[in-house]
Parts: structure tokens; C-alpha cells; sequence
């Protein structure tokens, strides 16, 4: 077992390549204004829930044109506040996606409940239409994954949900400023929620997270969840969690979300550029996009042949191609005791075993997604 | 006396003579583009290790969530009871409850401390551990608690959220138990520019499942070992631990002087802390007890010395506790303390014109009501 830091690869890789998924560095070269404004919260003495954290939630809430936006410590507390906001404890279930990140199934195991995998479609997202058989007496939600950015069939979701009497939980940390037929991301179900993490489309530089819905009870509930069930400086309601946004890091997310637009549309442009170019190759099999919807290509991924050998490639040759993820959660050594196994999920192993993901974020330029498309022609030597 | 305002904290005053490293700090993580985990993180926690002197320190979100974190690394939940202080704040019970556990509280003595001779009639078949508090930056009775929960079988998580650098029989805090949480919460000894806790051990199956749990329970990028937690120090934090932790056996010394003044100058008009002579607390709070506390607070407040309440409300008698059955009534300690307490500003910056003024503002409030 690895004891020490673990450090994810996407951060390893920094500076050895060319073409690379993290542009932290280049983002930091605007970093003078926030320092300013992060001293300023510092003298101040603001640090907890202060006043850019109040002004990043009206900011927030905006966006996603909902009443609400609550921040919290980070994407997977936003998920886990969420459904212990709703009430979902021991011995519920909660039906998701087995081809997610971590965290998704993080959280409904840390609310006490059992994830309930249903495979996904062709666009990596829960195959709406094999919910309904996975739904029990015990189900109590719902937790769509908008994988990539790129909404769920919100429709069919919203609709067995109301039928079922079950929330609707949107794991929505790739998805800000995703919409789906006119409706932003954060407006999706019950409840969505959000990751800062300094990776995502918008972030702040450490852990972060917001919750968005338009529900003024689950707002209450969120505010007291995040803060110890403090009602005032010495009274607690419920015992609860500490989870909250740091004030210097809600400056960093408002100085990047007056930028949103472009960091947002720059990605839209990109995975186009990508679309075109490689629709072409028969090698490679572009997902399903739906003019339904708005997809913010946190990540920007397409299925390969021989895969790990393209990866190799591409690495090879100085660009950052990663694999999110190689293995579908059901998989998963931590998933042992829910009993699934190899072949009860065909569509997300398939996806699995052939994705890919390609930078597409806003300090890519047309002459590296050039040499991309490229490498990938020259690789399959078409 | 001319009058001063005295805050009950002033950060800036500490962040001036320490910015330009902050800055630096702050322009080295960012060029770095490392945010989460890293060399920043691993260096502090190897600091931090040193200054605790354990093995293990892990960077944790805060403090709340390292102590959470250890009751689940030792497989506390469902069914199992911790035991713990009724007079402290209010996270020392949330972490049990979020566990899945059960507090059960004991009432404190003199030293604001879990009282261990009230323990053991609070153990059952289902405790698992207890988990005493430092409050105030001083250590609680360990050699004590770790013979019951020795003759018990049960695990000692020290709640050292308030006790970083305080020594017990000439060992520090963090190194008294089987594991220690730790806040680093902006208003605490050792306090980041947000939130931060840290969590320390000598038990190295510990620190393993513990550094696993706090971040996803990846193996690796791609394999999960166990379903885990987001509960990660920042690099940035660390950083700024890192720089702040170089000084802190400084600072302490300067919060022990000043409390040195206060009991001086205060004994004989109100209860003072005393310290042992095993002991040297840290003074994470200087906290008097009289009879006339809110006069004198409110007396303190016009002569410009902020003060507060550590706690007002024992947990015992907060709402969230009502489903444990317990009354008014029930720890005679914490409740009486409750009524009377009162924490004078105490942080290294004040100085000793400050400490002097604060001392005589004080005393004329008992000599104007003699």
C-alpha cells in the first residue's frame, strides 16, 4: 500500500510534456489581484464563511438559476451534505453510475447507503431506460452523473423519480454551465452538486465544492450540515459536519468566474475542433452528442482502438492523454462486498477498456490540437 | 489608564511580520500548480511529525474531520460508544456522531479536563474509546486515562484541536494516545489561512489506512481499495503551516508568559488556571471563572478588552443532544464552570502594555464594586 502522499499523475506529468491537461500554472499567471484580495480577507480576520463566500454563493446561485447555491469543503461533501440533507441513511439505496469518479460512490457509502450501479449509454452517461428495474423499496434517489459535462437524460430521470416518490441527487461536478434543453446544470433534480477541485472547469486552488437547488428547506438544512448544526456561535441544533469553502478560496473561484464564459467556450471550440478532426478515423469512435444539450467538456474523451498503445504514443510524443477511467467502479476492489462482476456492466467496460481523453482546456492552441490529430492520424497510418 | 482597544484576535498583526514569506510561500505553490497533496504537504507533515515528535502526522481538512477520520480508521460506527468531554466544543461529539457512534459524555474538573475518575462508570460493552480534549491547550489527565482504557481494552484519541506544542510529562501533546486530531484552524495556536486539521500516530497501520481514507481510498490513480473521503490539507495551507510552524515553540512561550502576568495579576480577585508541574499548556484560551461574569464582561467590553465564552452551553444541553437522554443537572461541573467563565484575549502579538491594561482593567472592576 502506498503510505505516502499519493500524487495523481495528472500532476506528475507537469512540465515533462508539451501539450498538457493541467494548466494550473498558466492559470497562476494572473495571480496578482487575488493575492490582494486574499490579504485583504487575511487582515480582515474573515477567514470562515466571510463575506466572499456569501458573494460567491449569490454569484453561484445566479448562474445556475437557482435560489441557492451553499459552498462546502469539496465536490464529494457537496454530494455526501446532499443526501444527508434528504434524510438518506443506513439501509437505503441510491441508484448511480458505475462509470464515474470515486467520489460518487464515496459519498452514498459515507451517507450509509448502498450504491446501486445501472449501466451507461453510448454518451458514458446512466442508460435512463435500466433505471426503472434497479428501483426497490429501499431506493430513495437517484444520483445521475453528468459525465464530462455532458447531461444525463434529465427527462426520463425527473420523470421515473416523480413516479417513485425519489430525489434527484445530479453529481454535476464536471458540469458548470452544462444545460440541458434551456436549463443550466445546476438546476437539474432535486438537488446538484458541484467540485471545485482545482482541475474543474471553474476551481479554486485546494478542495472546494457547491451545492445548488432551489429547495429552501434542503438549503437550510445544508447551511446548518456544512457548519457543525450551528445555529449562532454556541448553539447546536444537530451534531453535523465541518465542511465549509475557504474565504480565500472563494476569491480565487469569484476571480475565475468572471471568466467562465471563455474558459467554458474555449473548451466548447476545442472538442469541435477534435470532433471534425477525427470523426474521420475509423479507429476512432466519437461519442453520441445530443443537440439537446450543452456539453462543457470537462473532459474530452473518445473511444480508441488499441487504446493503451495510442496513450503510449501520444505520451511518447509529448501529449497528455489520460484514461478516465480505466476501471468502471463495480470493479473496484472496494466494491467486493456489493457482489457485482465482470460483464454485468457490457456497456461501461467496453468504454472502459477503449476511452481516451485529450487536453481541451482554454491555453490550448490550433497548432497543438493540430499536432494531436496528427499523431493520432499518423498512429493508425491513415 | 488611557483607554485601548484589545480584540479578542488580531491576525493581522501576526501576518505583517511573517508576509513576505507568506507570499513566497503562496507564489512557490501556485508556480508550482500543485494544489492538492504534494511536496508542500509531505514537507509540513514531516515537520509536523518532528514537532510532535511521532512517527506519523497526516494533513487533514480540518479538525472535526481528523477526528472523524481516526474513529473510522479504527472501525468505530454503528453501535459502538466513545466517551468523551461534555465541556468543549461541539465537534469533539460531532465527529463521534458522524462516525456513526454514540458520545457519551463525562463531566470536567477543576482544569477544565475530562474527569478521570468519572469515566469508568460511564464504560459498557460497547464503548470503543475515549477521547479526551485539551481544552484550553492544556493536556488532560493521560496517564490516568490510559490505564482505564488499558484495563478496557479501549482506544485513547486525544482531541488536541487546542494543544499543539503543550507538553505532558515532558511529552507533547499528539504523542499521548493512540492517535491525536489536531485543528489548524485560522484562530488556533497553529492556524492556516483556512480551514486544516492534522492527525498524528506512531502506529504505522494507522497512518496507512488513515492517509488511504482521507483521499478517495485510491491505491492509485486507477484502483480504489475502499470507498474513503475528500478530507485533504491544502498544499497552499501547508504551506503557510509550514512557515508558521518554524515559530511556534516561540509563540507558545510568549502565550505562557502572558498567562504568567494574567494569574499574577488575577489571583486574588478571580479563579485562575493553574498549571501543573508535569504540564506546560499553551494557552490556546486564558479562561478566569467568577461569579460576577457577565458584569465583568460587560465592564471589560466598555473598557475596549474583548472577551468570550468557551462554552456557554455544555454539550450536554445543546439541542442536538437531546437523543442522548441526558439533563440539566447531570455534570454539576461543566454547567457551574458555563456560568462562569470568562476567556481574556491571549495571543503572542499582544503586548505588554496590552497584558498590563487588560490586568488593570480587570481589578478596578472588583475594587469599583468593593
Amino acid at each position: 500500500m502506498n503510505t505516502k502522499n499519493f500524487l495523481p499523475e495528472q500532476y506528475q506529468s507537469t512540465n515533462k510534456l508539451d501539450i498538457n491537461h493541467n494548466y494550473l500554472q498558466q492559470q497562476f499567471s494572473d495571480h496578482d489581484a487575488i493575492w490582494a484580495k486574499v490579504r485583504e480577507v487575511v487582515v480582515r480576520g474573515d477567514f470562515t464563511l466571510g463575506s466572499e463566500v456569501d458573494l460567491l454563493e449569490d454569484e453561484y446561485a445566479q448562474l445556475c438559476n437557482t435560489r441557492y447555491a451553499i459552498s462546502v469543503g469539496s465536490g464529494t461533501d457537496a454530494l455526501l451534505l446532499s443526501l444527508k440533507a434528504l434524510g438518506i441513511d443506513k439501509g437505503d439505496e441510491v441508484i448511480t453510475t458505475p462509470f464515474t469518479f470515486y467520489a460518487t460512490i464515496g459519498a452514498i457509502v459515507t451517507a450509509g447507503a448502498k450504491p446501486v450501479f445501472v449501466d451507461v449509454d453510448a454518451d458514458y452517461n446512466i442508460n435512463s431506460a435500466l433505471i426503472e428495474e434497479k428501483i426497490t423499496a429501499k431506493t430513495k434517489a437517484i444520483m445521475p452523473v453528468h459525465w464530462s459535462g455532458n447531461p444525463c437524460d434529465m427527462d426520463t430521470i425527473e420523470n421515473i423519480a416523480s413516479k417513485h416518490k425519489l430525489a434527484v441527487v445530479g453529481d454535476a461536478c464536471h458540469a458548470i454551465k452544462a444545460m440541458y434543453k434551456g436549463r443550466s446544470a445546476g438546476s437539474l433534480g432535486t438537488i446538484a452538486c458541484f467540485s471545485f477541485h482545482p482541475l474543474k472547469n471553474l476551481n479554486v486552488w485546494g478542495d472546494g465544492g457547491i451545492i445548488a437547488t432551489n429547495s429552501d428547506e434542503l438549503a437550510d438544512k445544508l447551511r446548518l450540515l456544512r457548519n457543525h448544526g450551528l445555529v449562532g456561535r454556541d448553539e447546536c441544533a444537530v451534531f453535523a459536519y465541518n465542511s465549509r469553502l475557504d474565504t480565500v478560496q472563494a476569491v480565487v473561484a469569484r476571480h475565475l468566474l468572471a471568466k467562465i464564459n471563455h474558459i467554458t467556450e474555449s473548451r466548447v471550440a476545442h472538442a469541435a475542433y477534435f470532433d471534425e478532426n477525427l470523426h474521420a478515423i475509423p479507429q476512432i469512435k466519437i461519442p453520441l452528442r445530443n443537440a439537446d444539450k450543452y456539453q462543457v467538456y470537462h473532459i474530452y474523451s473518445v473511444c480508441c482502438q488499441r487504446r493503451d498503445e495510442l496513450a503510449r504514443y501520444l505520451i511518447d510524443n509529448g501529449v497528455d492523454a489520460k484514461i478516465h477511467y480505466p476501471i468502471p467502479m463495480h470493479l473496484q476492489p472496494a466494491a467486493s462486498y456489493l457482489g457485482y462482476k465482470k460483464g454485468d456492466f457490457p456497456v461501461a467496460e467496453s468504454i472502459a477498456g477503449s476511452t481516451l481523453s485529450l487536453p481541451v482546456h482554454e491555453f490550448i492552441t490550433l497548432e497543438q490540437q493540430e499536432r494531436v490529430v496528427n499523431l493520432i492520424r499518423a498512429f493508425y497510418g491513415s | 489608564m488611557d483607554h485601548k482597544n484589545i480584540p479578542f484576535v488580531d491576525l493581522a498583526r501576526q501576518f505583517r511580520g511573517i508576509e513576505l514569506e507568506l507570499t513566497q510561500a503562496f507564489l512557490d505553490v501556485g508556480h508550482s500548480g500543485i494544489y492538492i497533496m504534494g511536496e508542500r504537504l509531505e514537507s509540513f507533515e514531516c515537520k509536523a511529525a518532528e514537532f510532535c515528535e511521532v512517527k506519523h502526522a497526516i494533513g487533514i481538512a480540518n479538525g472535526s474531520d481528523a477526528l472523524f477520520l481516526i474513529l473510522k480508521a479504527l472501525g468505530i460506527g454503528p453501535g459502538d460508544e466513545v466517551i468523551t468531554a461534555t465541556n468543549s466544543f461541539i465537534a469533539s461529539a460531532g465527529a463521534i456522531v458522524a462516525a456513526g457512534a454514540k458520545p457519551v459524555l463525562v463531566d470536567v474538573a477543576e482544569d477544565f479536563n475530562i474527569d478521570p475518575q468519572k469515566i469508568e462508570a460511564t464504560i459498557t460493552p460497547c464503548t470503543k474509546a475515549i477521547i479526551p480534549v485539551h481544552l484550553t491547550g492544556r493536556t488532560a489527565a493521560m496517564d490516568e486515562i490510559n490505564s482505564i482504557a488499558e484495563r478496557y481494552g479501549l482506544k485513547v484519541v486525544e482531541d488536541a484541536a487546542q494543544a499543539i506544542g503543550a507538553t505532558y510529562r515532558g511529552r507533547r501533546a499528539g504523542s499521548l494516545g493512540d492517535a491525536a486530531g489536531f485543528s489548524l484552524h485560522p484562530l488556533k495556536n497553529l492556524g492556516g489561512y483556512g480551514d486544516g486539521g492534522l492527525i498524528t500516530t506512531n502506529d504505522s497501520t494507522l497512518n496507512a489506512r488513515l492517509r488511504l481514507l482521507r483521499n478517495h481510498g485510491l491505491r492509485n490513480r486507477d484502483e480504489c481499495g475502499i470507498w474513503g473521503y475528500n478530507i485533504r490539507l491544502d498544499a497552499l495551507q501547508a504551506a503557510f503551516l509550514e512557515i508558521k510552524l518554524a515559530k511556534l515553540d516561540a509563540w507558545n512561550r510568549r502565550c505562557r508568559e502572558i498567562a504568567s502576568a494574567y494569574r499574577e495579576g488575577l489571583s486574588s480577585y478571580v479563579q485562575v488556571p493553574v498549571d501543573q508541574s508535569w504540564e506546560e499548556c499553551v494557552y490556546h484560551n486564558f479562561v478566569i471563572r467568577t461569579e460576577q461574569r457577565d458584569q465583568l464582561m460587560g465592564y471589560l467590553n466598555k473598557k475596549g478588552v474583548d472577551t468570550r465564552i468557551h462554552y456557554p452551553i455544555p454539550i450536554h444541553l445543546q439541542g442536538a443532544a437531546s437523543g442522548l437522554g441526558y439533563q440539566q443537572g447531570d455534570f454539576p461541573n461543566a454547567e457551574r464552570y458555563a456560568l462562569t467563565m470568562i476567556s481574556l484575549p491571549i495571543y503572542p502579538e499582544l503586548n505588554d502594555d496590552e497584558v498590563c491594561y487588560v490586568i488593570a482593567a480587570t481589578k478596578s472592576f472588583f475594587r469599583r464594586k468593593s
